[in-house]
Parts: C-alpha cells; sequence; structure tokens
C-alpha cells in the first residue's frame, strides 16, 4: 500500500509548479503531468501548445450558457423587452468561467486569461459594457499566451473598454479623461508615473473611437470626434495631425506596452500573482529586462518565472482567492457537474458560493481588477465564508441540483474497513496531493473524535453521517487555503 | 440635559471621563471572572457589561460609536451640497448644475441637493451638518493611491497601519469586534496591529457545522494554530463569530417612516444598526457606497448616477438614524471620499478627477443644521479644482476627541488638527 501511493504523489516540485499554475491539483492533472515527463515538460507544452491539448469537455460548456454568444444588439433588445437583463448574462458568464477553470486541461493558459483578464479589467457590472464583455474576454483570452503589445492594442479600442472607461463618447470638445488616466496607471505605467498634462495628452490621442451606445452598440471611429495637433505623453510624442487617429492610437499603444515603466508593472503583478506579495525586486528586474528583450512576448517571461528560485521557495505559500478557493474545493471533492438546468443547479449556483467567499470572476468594481495578493483575501469574513462554503460541499448538501457528489464508500472500502489514520492519509493524498502532516491527523481526530487506530467500516457512524466532518478538516486546513 | 450632549460634554478629555473608562476597563476581567451580570450605568447608554458566556464581552469600550462612511469612486461634493452662492459654479456647469430652486435647506451660500431629502429632519434637528472644501492638503488623482493615502492617514510613514487601527490602539476594551468593517476585505483605514473584524451579513458571521459538542472549532484552532498571517485571520473570525452571537439575535429593524432602501448601502446600513443595537464592544465601522466615478451621465437634478446615488445615501442614513432610536445618542456618522471631482463639467454630463470635496457628519455630538468651512470661490477653467481650504484630517480630529475623548496625536501622527467647529 505504502509503495503505491508514493507513486501517485508527484515530486514536491512538480507538485508545486502544477499546483500554482493551475485550479488544484487533482489526480487527472497530476497523470497529464506524469505523462508529459514531469512538470517542466508539462508546463512548456501548456504554454506553447496549449491547442494541442485535447479539451473537448471544457469546450462543450459554452453551450451550456447559449447568451454568451448573443450578438450586443440581440443582448440589449432581449434586456428593453425585459426578455433577459444584462446582469443575468454576466451571470452566466462568471459561471461559464468557473466551470471552465474546474474542467479545462489547459489549465496554464486559464490561469493566464483571467490574470489579463483583471490587469485589463472591465467590470462584467455596467449598465452598457455587458453587451460587449464575453467578446472581451474571447479577445484576452486569444492573446493570453501571445504578445502583451498586441493584447494592449485589442482591450484598448475593444467595445467593452470604451464603454466601461468613457472613451466610447469622449469627443474633442471636452475630452473624457477617464481611459486616458486608466490606461496609464493601472494597464501600463502605473500610479504617479505620468503627470495630469500626460492625462490630458493620453485622452486627446484616443479621441475618435466610438460606440453607438443604447442602439447597435457597433464600433466605429469618427475623424470628426478626434483632437488633433501636437501630443506628448512623457517620452512619446506626435504631430497627430491626421484627423483619422487610428494611427496615433497604434503607435502610442504600442510605446507604451514597450516602456520600461510597463515592463515593470507587469512583471511584479505577475510575480505577485505566482510568487508573493512585495515579490524580490531582483525577480521582477529580470523578468521585465526579458520582458523587453523579447518585444514583450509572454511566454519568456512565464518561463523564467518558473525556473526563478524565488518562483521554487514560495512553495505552498500563496493564498487562493475567492474564485479559485471555490473551484479548488469542487476539483478536491471530485464533484461532477452538470448541464444546468435551473438556477439552483450547481453550474449556476457556483456563481454565489464565490460570491459569499468574497467574489465572483471579474465582479470588482473598480478599474484596478481583482487583486492578486494574499494581503486583499486575508480576512476573518473571507475565512468564515470559506469554512461555510466547505462545509456544505464535504456535506454535498448544496448546491444539490444536476451534481453529482462522492459518497464516503469510495475511500472506506467493504468489509474489514480501514485505520482511520490511513484514511485520513488517502484523503490528504487526494485531496491535497501530500500525506497526511501529524497536525491534518490530529485535527482530524478533534474534527471527529476518532483516533488513529479506530477502525472505519461502512456502518462506523464516520462512514454513515460524520464524513462531512472529516472532509472540512481537510479542506479547511491551510494546505487546501495555499496552492 | 439633551441626550446628545451628554457623552460629547464628558468625553472633553475631563477627569472623570478617564476614571469612567478605566474603571469599565478594569471591570471587564472581574466580571468575566464572576460570570453572570455588572451593571456600571445605564444600560441604554451601553454602560452594561453583561457576560453570556464566560469568554464573551459585551463591552462598549467608550459608548460612542464612529461610522466611517466612504464614498467610494470619488464623489462630486458640489453636487451633493451645492454652492449656489458661487456664481462660477453655474458658468462652469450649464448642464448639470443644481437650480438654486430646487436646493433644500439653503443659507446664502449652499445647499443640500434635492435627493438628500430624507436627511432633512436630521438637518433641522440639528444632527446633519455639512463641512465644504475638504480633503488632502495636495491632490491625489488616482482613486487607489488616493484612498489608501487618505485611509492611511501618515504621509511619509510605510507602515500599513490605517489610522482607524490607530484609534483602535488608543481605546480602552478587549472585543475583537472594536474595529467591524462590512464588506469582504479589510479597508486600509482598519488595517493594522489591533484586531479587525469584517463582516458581509451578520447571519453569516458564523463557523458553519459547528456543533454543540465544540469539536469543529476545536480543529480549526488545532489546524491553524501555527500558521502566522492566516491564523490570525482564523482566530479573529472564532472570536468574532463567538462575539457575533447576540448581534445575530437582534432582528433587523423595519424603520418608520423611512424605511431602509433596497440598496446595498441600505442593507449594510440595517446590518450596522443591529451591531450597534446589539452593544458587543463596538467602537468603530466602516461602511461603503460605490458608484461615485460618474466621468459620464452624473445627469442632471432629473436623471443620472447622481440623483441615483444621492437618494441612496439620503435614504440609507435617515433610516439608520431612525433604526437606532435612543441608541443613535452615540452614533457619529462621517462620510469620506477619496477626492472631489473638477469644477467644469466635461462632454458627457459628468466631471473628471478633481481635489476637494464635501464631508458630511451626522449623529452624536454634532452641531448641526450649519455648512461648514472657508469657501475658497471657483474659478472656471479646464484644470480649475474645489481648492481644499479645510484638511479632513481636522474634521476627523474633531470628531476622534470629542466623541472618544483621546488625544490624535497618535491617530494623526505629525499633524496639528485646526478647529473646525462641527462638533459639540
Amino acid at each position: 500500500m505504502g509503495k503505491e501511493r508514493e507513486q501517485q504523489l508527484l515530486p514536491g516540485r512538480d507538485r508545486h509548479l502544477a499546483t500554482r499554475f493551475s485550479y488544484g491539483l487533482t489526480p487527472e492533472l497530476a497523470r497529464d503531468v506524469r505523462r508529459a515527463g514531469g512538470a517542466e515538460a508539462w508546463f512548456e507544452k501548456q504554454i506553447t501548445k496549449p491547442h494541442k491539448v485535447a479539451d473537448g469537455a471544457a469546450e462543450r460548456l459554452r453551450g451550456w450558457w447559449p447568451d454568451l454568444d448573443r450578438s450586443p444588439a440581440d443582448l440589449w433588445q432581449r434586456q428593453v423587452q425585459e426578455v433577459r437583463g444584462g446582469w443575468e448574462v454576466m451571470a452566466d458568464y462568471g459561471r461559464w468561467l468557473l466551470v471552465r477553470r474546474m474542467t479545462t486541461r489547459r489549465q496554464v493558459h486559464e490561469k493566464m486569461t483571467e490574470f489579463w483578464e483583471a490587469l485589463l479589467h472591465v467590470p462584467v457590472s455596467g449598465d452598457g459594457q455587458f453587451t460587449w464583455r464575453a467578446d472581451y474576454g474571447d479577445t484576452i483570452r486569444k492573446h493570453a499566451l501571445g504578445r502583451f503589445d498586441e493584447l494592449l492594442q485589442a482591450t484598448t479600442t475593444h467595445p467593452a473598454m470604451l464603454i466601461f472607461l468613457s472613451g466610447a463618447t469622449s469627443t474633442k470638445r471636452a475630452p473624457n479623461e477617464n481611459l486616458g488616466r486608466e490606461l496609464l496607471e493601472i494597464h501600463t505605467l502605473g500610479a504617479g508615473r505620468y503627470t495630469e498634462d500626460d492625462v490630458k495628452a493620453s485622452a486627446r490621442i484616443l479621441t475618435g473611437w466610438r460606440v453607438d451606445l443604447w442602439k447597435t452598440w457597433q464600433l466605429s471611429y469618427e475623424p470628426e470626434d478626434h483632437w488633433t495637433g501636437h501630443v506628448r505623453v512623457r517620452d512619446f510624442s506626435h504631430a497627430n495631425s491626421s484627423a483619422d487617429g487610428r494611427e496615433v492610437t497604434r503607435d502610442y499603444l504600442h510605446h507604451l506596452a514597450h516602456h520600461p515603466l510597463t515592463a515593470r508593472r507587469i512583471c511584479e503583478r505577475l510575480a505577485t500573482k505566482f510568487v508573493r506579495d512585495d515579490p524580490p525586486e531582483a525577480l521582477v528586474r529580470r523578468l521585465a529586462r526579458t520582458y523587453l528583450k523579447n518585444d514583450t512576448a509572454i511566454v519568456p517571461v512565464l518561463r523564467e518565472l518558473v525556473a526563478s528560485k524565488e518562483f521554487k521557495a514560495s512553495a505552498g505559500r500563496k493564498l487562493r482567492d475567492p474564485s479559485e478557493d471555490v473551484v479548488a474545493t469542487y476539483r478536491a471533492l471530485g464533484i461532477d457537474v452538470r448541464r444546468p438546468a435551473s438556477s439552483a443547479s450547481a453550474a449556476n449556483a457556483v456563481l454565489w458560493q464565490a460570491e459569499a467567499i468574497g467574489l465572483s470572476p471579474h465582479a470588482w468594481p473598480r478599474p484596478d481588477g481583482s487583486p492578486v495578493d494574499d494581503a486583499t483575501w486575508i480576512s476573518p469574513a473571507r475565512m468564515l465564508a470559506s469554512f461555510e462554503v466547505h462545509w456544505s460541499l464535504a456535506g454535498g448538501w448544496w448546491p444539490d441540483d444536476d451534481v453529482r457528489y462522492r459518497k464516503p464508500t469510495r475511500w472506506v472500502p467493504p468489509g474489514k474497513g480501514v485505520r482511520f489514520r490511513d484514511l485520513v492519509d488517502d484523503l490528504s493524498r487526494e485531496l491535497l496531493h501530500k500525506p497526511a502532516s501529524k497536525r491534518l491527523l490530529e485535527t482530524a481526530t478533534r474534527a471527529t473524535g476518532c483516533r488513529g487506530k479506530e477502525r472505519i467500516t461502512r456502518d462506523h457512524e464516520l462512514a454513515e453521517w460524520k464524513f462531512p466532518r472529516l472532509l472540512a478538516a481537510i479542506l479547511d486546513s491551510p494546505d487546501h487555503y495555499s496552492c | 440635559m439633551s441626550p446628545r450632549n451628554d457623552i460629547a460634554s464628558s468625553s472633553c478629555g475631563c477627569p472623570e471621563y478617564t476614571s469612567l473608562a478605566l474603571s469599565r476597563r478594569a471591570l471587564l476581567g472581574s466580571a468575566v471572572l464572576a460570570g453572570g451580570v455588572v451593571a456600571l450605568g445605564d444600560a441604554q447608554r451601553g454602560y452594561a457589561v453583561t457576560t453570556a458566556s464566560s469568554t464573551r464581552s459585551r463591552l462598549s469600550s467608550t459608548g460612542s460609536v464612529l461610522v466611517v462612511l466612504s464614498l467610494r469612486g470619488a464623489a462630486d461634493g458640489l453636487s451633493l451640497v451645492v454652492p449656489h452662492g458661487d456664481p462660477v459654479y453655474y458658468a462652469a456647469r450649464p448642464r448639470i448644475a443644481i437650480p438654486h430652486t430646487s436646493l433644500l435647506v439653503p443659507d446664502a451660500m449652499f445647499g443640500l441637493h434635492p435627493a438628500l431629502a430624507p436627511l432633512v429632519p436630521l438637518w433641522d434637528s440639528g444632527r446633519l451638518a455639512a463641512v465644504h472644501a475638504t480633503g488632502m492638503p495636495t491632490p491625489n488623482r488616482s482613486h487607489f493611491a488616493a484612498m489608501e493615502a487618505i485611509e492611511d492617514a501618515a504621509p511619509g510613514s510605510d507602515e500599513r497601519n490605517g489610522w482607524l487601527n490607530r484609534l483602535l490602539g488608543q481605546l480602552p476594551g478587549t472585543s475583537p469586534l472594536q474595529g467591524t468593517a462590512l464588506g469582504n476585505q479589510v479597508p486600509t483605514s482598519l488595517f493594522g496591529s489591533q484586531p479587525a473584524f469584517v463582516v458581509g451579513e451578520v447571519d453569516n458571521a458564523d463557523v458553519a457545522g459547528a456543533d454543540s459538542d465544540g469539536r469543529r472549532v476545536a480543529a480549526l484552532r488545532h489546524a491553524w494554530g501555527g500558521s502566522a498571517r492566516l491564523g490570525r485571520a482564523v482566530r479573529d473570525a472564532l472570536a468574532g463569530a463567538d462575539g457575533f452571537a447576540p448581534v445575530r439575535a437582534v432582528p433587523a429593524g423595519a424603520p418608520t417612516p423611512t424605511p431602509y432602501p433596497d440598496s446595498e448601502l441600505g442593507q449594510a446600513m440595517s446590518e450596522v444598526s443591529r451591531i450597534v443595537r446589539a452593544n458587543v464592544g463596538v467602537d468603530v465601522v466602516t461602511v461603503d457606497q460605490g458608484d461615485w466615478d460618474m466621468h459620464t451621465d452624473l445627469g442632471t437634478v432629473e436623471w443620472g448616477g447622481m440623483r441615483r446615488n444621492a437618494e441612496d445615501l439620503a435614504a440609507s442614513v435617515a433610516a439608520f438614524f431612525s433604526d437606532l432610536g435612543a441608541f443613535g445618542d452615540r452614533v457619529t456618522l462621517v462620510t469620506i471620499s477619496e477626492f472631489g471631482r473638477r469644477v467644469r463639467e466635461n462632454d458627457d454630463y459628468g466631471t473628471d478627477h478633481g481635489h476637494g470635496n464635501v464631508m458630511l457628519v451626522a449623529g452624536a455630538g454634532v452641531r448641526g443644521g450649519r455648512y461648514y468651512g472657508s469657501w475658497p470661490g471657483l474659478a472656471d477653467t479646464l484644470d480649475a479644482d474645489l481648492p481644499v481650504t479645510t484638511d479632513y484630517r481636522s474634521v476627523l480630529s474633531e470628531v476622534v476627541t470629542r466623541r472618544f475623548g483621546v488625544s490624535t496625536a497618535q491617530v494623526f501622527p505629525g499633524f496639528a488638527p485646526a478647529p473646525v467647529g462641527v462638533m459639540a
């Protein structure tokens, strides 16, 4: 038994990489990693050839929420005619993301899509932008392992972003500063790296992009709205003499994407997300250099990040955020989520679970996007809410429509059963992908009242009705909160 | 003696107040040891120590409660409290200005936005005031940097310690609930060495699956005993959930004639009221209202985001004080927004990021029914802000010293507050 168990677990370094760059290390993912020849080989395949990873189950999920593929005008009409509100469609978007994260075998691509979607943030709430929001996410998804300069072009001039940050109606008469400012502060250079004159010039450059709000929702470029004349933003300067300002927009965004301050800011955020809060300066500097040397290509930066000693030293120390917590819990428990038939179905209700812990996908209400640091998510409210979600999933009590939970018989063999300490170890290996520590065994003992040598059979009270206590004790341990 | 003034007059740092605070703190220990109930005064005013269980404290450490309501996204103070006596206001805002004929409780210079109508009874009864042209001494137009700076309130210091956390450090009392935030995250203002409890909904502030045998909580304590940052959050969560039992037992109020609006803020204020009325030793509560970043569609007096948000704000605050009843005599509410908006409107019925703003101060100890602050006069240029003539820390200092009887040297390090006059 002991040897067989050892073989099921990935070595520590592999466990770390596959955990940090996924939504939870399951036996299936461990098998993918082993088949690839180790976590590094798996990672390389994930970042360079994600399309080669068969992912039919995840692709089919989109069909569960058909409103996500309606056109902006159609979605708007349905809202006006009170067929279905925009907020409901956006709830579907969050659900799709959560279930996709549970399901996809392209875990790194999914993780990076989320990362960029949080940096280049357009909240899912909002009167107008919901019409374009799913398309916006799809746009980011295409570039998630590509080049940042191309990603930034695609997002800044996307209707969802233009609507959210008031670019869609900004004109030369009184340019709206919203998009011009947040582009500098959040998407590229960072706070305090520009002057108020830079903000005004940034806003002027971006005039001309237009979305036909409340009607067709089509994107257009209107030369008569574009502010012309010389512009300067820090070290970018342009004559901007043409009424068609699309070229100056392109040059400006290219300049910003390649700016050393942008490199720093993006790499600092990457290191915060995938290494730790307040990441070491030396690491950020190395990553920024790689980013600039590779023309803003993302893959070489990721490669350097996971090879770093800082990444290796951070194993098991990163806190899961609310959505990651929920998704990892579904994955750990092997919960089988089925096509939803009603709002009570697990595939739909999962959204409220993420919200209860603190945040559903991309619902952060401010332009700076969901935080990637740990500090934000360490609060008593979060802990209590995580306990609640873990408890209800451990028991399989809620959600209980269109979902299948595993039964204790999966872990408790018939007949003579299993010793309690071996049962805890089995569960630890499956749920946490590591052997049970002394502390975990003691925690499990306190939670259930069972002693280590006690024999657990299928008619033991633990198997019959106390099993959720044991599962929750494992899910509520520090090893499940971190990744 | 009016209920509004009794605590204020005894909280000016006079010896009687100090000894009362100390004796309450000292007595907590013996009360816990003895169990049962030790009455130290009028229970309505929070001077009762009740030990429902051997570990639970209901001590309200000072008798006063401060509610800090953050208007997130930078509210336009020039629309909330309109400087109708300044002709530049109407020149710079041809479409979004609020006509002076529709303003409420006007004086020669200012008037309230008509959507603030639910607040007029508080104003008329002298329990609501406005301080205009307030803010940080230097402009910071980044929402996020400004929020952090204004809530940290210790410029030049690298310590991550918010002003409310430093205030808690000055207050007597031992409750893990002394500083409580409504929401999901610890706000910058409460972040620091003192514990901060965070709660979204009162009824959820409980440990799911905790049985009477205590096994689940015992297991959690063991699991998290050694883990530094997270372990502290878990221990605060367990202590807070325990201390919150009396709050869960207090039903939500249904104040008339001003019910809570069916909004996030309305629901949050209803929860704050439960927390205050349960009397579990909460000194400071933070709560947020979002969606103030109105670059477009701030709108006019008839439509738009300003009207919608102002209505929500006024109805929520009015319902809150109505719901509090006699407890309202201990509660002071102050609004803060990270910065104000520019004087001139933009092309989209909105305004861009500016500097000076208005603060509303309501409830216990407020010398209300008046506008405070020094009006700097507006300018009608593309760049013009409302200049700041009153540092926001002067307003907060006055609230803190008058209500809690502490010195603000620790709360606002290196800052010398100027008198505002808004607090009795």
